[in-house]
């Protein structure tokens, strides 16, 4: 009797658990939707300062012969010292998900460690710190928070405090990682060198567009800025993919877990059946038995 | 006249997108105006209002904090960091015209830039 109520018991915590997981698997639904509009939005932005950025550099392309010559488009053929920005979530329940971020953030720094460059590491997200204090790696910054709700702000005073580091000097190379939201099923690593902007990926056709006239007269003012801007919203984009990521694969995770925890209480249902069977059959022969040594 | 099409975008969204037949914008070297036809010109806007003639006569003022404005024959694209749209009937205004000072107020900019954008946009009020 006491394996039937041990059974039973475990029914109902397996069923308290499919409730859990189901209703978060309903709130990363409805904030992925959310997310996923912010996205959208905001991609019109990302492709608008992009293409403008593109057709400037491309004009100052042209008209100096040795490439372009600005700080930020320096093409450094053996970086001394690269800092990796990586961004996980705040939480775990989430799947493959703060882990392959993780993975591939180690592999990039064994990949560079063994070049002999010196890597910084500056953590976004509270799941990629710990790992890396677990493990007595150094963190150069950690931001907890930012990941859960990306605010444009934050953002650009962050990575502004990076992109300084570049301009001085101290760093010569800048790459993020960070999962991307690819569908609600599919995640993406993506990595991407945000400074220096590499010249191979803007599309520098080579037809030339009309006159560009350049207000301030300056070039390399503009330039500034417009990089300066571009580096900040790429920033903050990443942000948003990843955080659209972690919700859907959140969801994904809690949905495999409802589908589980389903799986766990019909089989236990079974058991139980059985259990109480043969508790019947056992009571039944008992009195059988009994009856016949009365006679 | 000959219309041209303008678009302001923002980080969270595109606010315009319609043809126009004028727009005068806060550049950083000076305020101008823009027609159908333009030369290329690519600028940096400072702090300060779009005006926006609109193909059927009306005016609509944008506040913006700073942004870029990229011109060609005949596309205007604006990328703008902040953007407050001025217009709507009176309650609609009276909102958009404190959300316009207040973001005018905070931006990165020279005071002088800043305090004329402001005044301008307290004309717009009253026209109104």
């Amino acid at each position: 009797m006491a394996n039937l109520k041990e059974i039973k018991r475990k029914i109902g915590s397996v069923k308290n658990t499919q409730k859990t997981t189901n209703a978060m698997k309903l709130v990363s639904s409805a904030k992925l939707k959310r997310t996923e509009e912010l996205a959208k939005r905001s991609r019109v932005y990302a492709a608008k300062l992009t293409e403008l950025l593109n057709e400037i550099a491309q004009k100052m392309q042209q008209s100096n012969a040795n490439g372009i010559d600005n700080i930020y488009f320096k093409d450094i053929q053996n970086p001394k010292c690269v800092d990796i920005i990586f961004i996980t979530a705040d939480k775990g329940l989430c799947g493959g998900f703060n882990s392959q971020t993780i993975k591939r953030t180690r592999a990039l720094i064994s990949e560079y460690q063994s070049k002999d460059v010196k890597v910084r590491l500056r953590a976004v997200g509270r799941k990629g710190i710990d790992f890396f204090k677990f493990n007595h790696v150094e963190l150069n910054d950690e931001i907890i928070g930012l990941s859960a709700s990306p605010d444009f702000k934050e953002a650009s005073e962050f990575i502004s405090e990076v992109a300084e580091s570049y301009v001085n000097g101290t760093t010569d190379k800048i790459i993020l990682v960070h999962n991307g939201y690819v569908n609600m099923i599919t995640q993406e690593i993506r990595e991407d060198q945000i400074l220096p902007v590499e010249t191979s990926k803007l599309e520098l056709n080579s037809v030339s567009t009309s006159e560009l006239e350049v207000e301030p007269d300056d070039d390399d003012t503009l330039l500034d800025a417009l990089v300066k801007r571009y580096v900040e919203y790429t920033m903050y984009y990443s942000l948003i993919d990843s955080l659209a990521a972690e919700h859907s694969a959140r969801m994904q995770a809690m949905d495999a877990a409802t589908k589980n925890a389903k799986e766990m209480v019909k089989e236990l249902n079974v058991k139980y059946n059985k259990a109480r069977q043969e508790a019947i059959t056992t009571e039944l022969i008992e009195i059988i038995s009994g009856m016949e040594s009365m006679k | 006249m000959e219309l041209m099409k303008l678009e302001i975008v923002t980080p969270n969204g595109v606010i315009f997108d319609s043809e126009v037949k004028q727009v005068n914008l806060p550049g950083s070297e000076g305020e101008f105006g823009v027609l159908a036809g333009h030369a290329t010109l690519v600028s940096l806007l400072d702090t300060g209002v779009i005006v926006i003639d609109k193909e059927d006569g009306s005016e609509v003022a944008v506040a913006i904090n700073s942004g870029y404005v990229k011109v060609d024959e005949e596309k205007t694209t604006c990328i703008v960091d902040g953007a407050v749209a001025l217009s709507g009937n009176d309650s609609d205004l009276a909102k958009a015209l404190e959300a316009a000072k207040e973001l005018l107020k905070k931006a990165e900019s020279s005071a002088t830039a800043i305090a004329s954008a402001v005044s301008k946009v307290e004309q717009i009020g009253k026209s109104f």
